[in-house]
C-alpha cells in the first residue's frame, strides 16, 4: 500500500496540519481555541481517511465529532468560567516536576513506537512476502484492476466506490449484536448526561433530593 | 543510563539498506506507506497522552482523549487499507470497529462533560489539581 503523486503531497499536508493543531491543542490558553484547533485536527484527520478509501468514515468523522462532540465542548466551555486561565492568572500546566516527566516518558515512547513501527512494517511485508518494490507494483496493479470493474460516476472523472455499501453490509451481518449494544450505549448516555447536568432545584422539583434549608455549599443553577 | 540511552539510538538507527539512506528516504516521503500513516498515529497518540499528563483544565483533557481515540482510527484505517489491497476478505472489519469507536467516544464525552457541568455547579472550578476531596 503507498500512495504516489498528488495522494502524498496531499498526505504530507494533512498529516502535518493534523500533527501541528494537535500541539496548538494541547498548548492553546483559551479553551475555544484548543477546541478550535482539535476541530482542525479532526478534519485533517478525516482527509487522511479519505486519502486511505474510507469515504464512508470520513463522513462520519465530520458529522459526530465536528457536528456533535465539539459543539457540545464549546456549549460547555461557555457555561464553565475558564477565564482566570485565559487571563493567565492560573497556571496551565501541572507543576514543572509532573511536566519534565511526562515530557521524558512520552519522548521515550515515541522513539520506541517509532523503533517498533519500523521492525514490525518490515517484518509484516516479508511475511505477506511484499518486500520487493516488484511486489508491491504488482500489488498496486491488482488494486488498479479491481477499480477499473467498479461502475463509473455520473461526471465520468472518477468511480462510484463501494467502501459504504460493504461497511453497512458488514456492520448488519456481522456485528449486528455489538451495534445494538451501542445503541444502548448511546441511550445510558443521553439519561446518564440528563441526570448528571440537572440542577439541585430541578432535582427537587421531581423529589429526587431533600430540599435543603439553606443555600450552604450546594448552589442552585 | 548512558549505555540505554546509546543502545537505544543505535537500535532506532542501526538500519543498514542496500540503496543509500538519503534514496529511502526519499522514496519514503514521496511513496508514503502505510508505516507512515502508523508513525503519525503514534505521534498524534503522544500528543494526546502529553495533553492528559500535563494540563490542569478537565475540558482540555477530555479533548486530549478524544485526540488518542482518534489515533486509534487512524491505525484501524490505515491497517483496512492494508488489508483491502492484500485482498483479505475481512478488510472492512477496521472500518466497522471505527465507527464503534466513534459511538463509545461521543457517549464518553456527553458523560464527561455532563460530570464537568456537574463538578463547576458544586466546586466552582475545573481545575482538576483543586479537585482534592478525596485526598488525605
Amino acid at each position: 500500500m503507498t500512495l504516489n503523486g498528488w495522494e502524498a503531497a496531499f498526505f504530507w499536508v494533512f498529516a502535518i496540519a493534523a500533527l501541528v493543531a494537535a500541539l496548538l491543542t494541547i498548548l492553546a490558553r483559551n479553551a475555544v481555541h484548543s477546541a478550535l484547533f482539535l476541530i482542525s485536527t479532526l478534519i485533517s484527520v478525516a482527509a487522511l481517511f479519505i486519502l486511505l478509501g474510507a469515504e464512508f468514515i470520513a463522513g462520519v468523522q465530520i458529522l459526530v465529532y465536528v457536528g456533535g462532540v465539539m459543539v457540545l465542548f464549546l456549549f460547555v466551555i461557555m457555561l464553565v468560567n475558564v477565564g482566570a486561565e485565559e487571563r493567565g492568572n492560573e497556571e496551565l500546566f501541572n507543576r514543572p516536576l509532573q511536566v519534565t516527566t511526562s515530557a521524558v516518558v512520552l519522548v521515550l515512547l515515541s522513539l520506541g513506537f517509532i523503533y517498533a513501527i519500523r521492525q514490525g512494517y518490515e517484518g509484516m511485508l516479508r511475511n505477506n512476502n511484499l518486500d520487493t518494490p516488484e511486489q508491491r507494483q504488482q500489488l498496486a496493479a491488482r488494486r488498479q484492476a479491481r477499480q477499473q470493474n467498479l461502475s463509473p460516476a455520473a461526471t465520468g472523472t472518477s468511480r462510484i466506490s463501494q467502501d459504504t455499501q460493504l461497511v453497512g453490509a458488514s456492520l448488519y451481518r456481522y456485528a449486528a449484536l455489538p451495534f445494538e449494544i451501542a445503541s444502548v450505549l448511546l441511550l445510558v448516555a443521553i439519561i446518564g448526561s440528563v441526570m448528571l447536568a440537572r440542577t439541585n432545584k430541578q432535582e427537587a422539583a421531581t423529589d429526587d433530593i431533600e430540599t435543603k434549608e439553606e443555600g450552604g455549599e450546594m448552589k442552585d443553577e | 543510563m548512558n549505555h540505554f540511552i546509546a543502545s537505544a539510538l543505535a537500535l532506532i538507527l542501526q538500519e543498514a539498506p542496500a540503496v543509500s539512506r538519503w534514496q529511502t528516504i526519499k522514496q519514503g516521503v514521496l511513496e508514503p506507506d502505510l508505516s507512515k500513516f502508523l508513525v503519525i498515529a503514534a505521534l498524534l497518540f503522544i500528543i494526546g497522552v502529553a495533553g492528559v499528563l500535563t494540563r490542569r483544565n478537565i475540558i482540555v483533557i477530555f479533548m486530549s482523549i478524544e485526540l488518542i481515540l482518534n489515533a486509534a482510527n487512524l491505525n484501524f484505517i490505515a491497517f483496512s487499507r492494508y488489508l483491502q489491497d492484500t485482498g483479505n476478505m475481512n478488510a472492512v472489519a477496521g472500518q466497522v470497529f471505527t465507527v464503534f469507536i466513534i459511538v463509545v467516544a461521543a457517549a464518553e464525552a456527553a458523560i464527561g462533560l455532563g460530570l464537568v457541568i456537574a463538578l463547576y455547579r458544586n466546586k466552582e472550578t475545573i481545575l482538576i489539581d483543586k479537585i482534592d476531596l478525596l485526598k488525605w
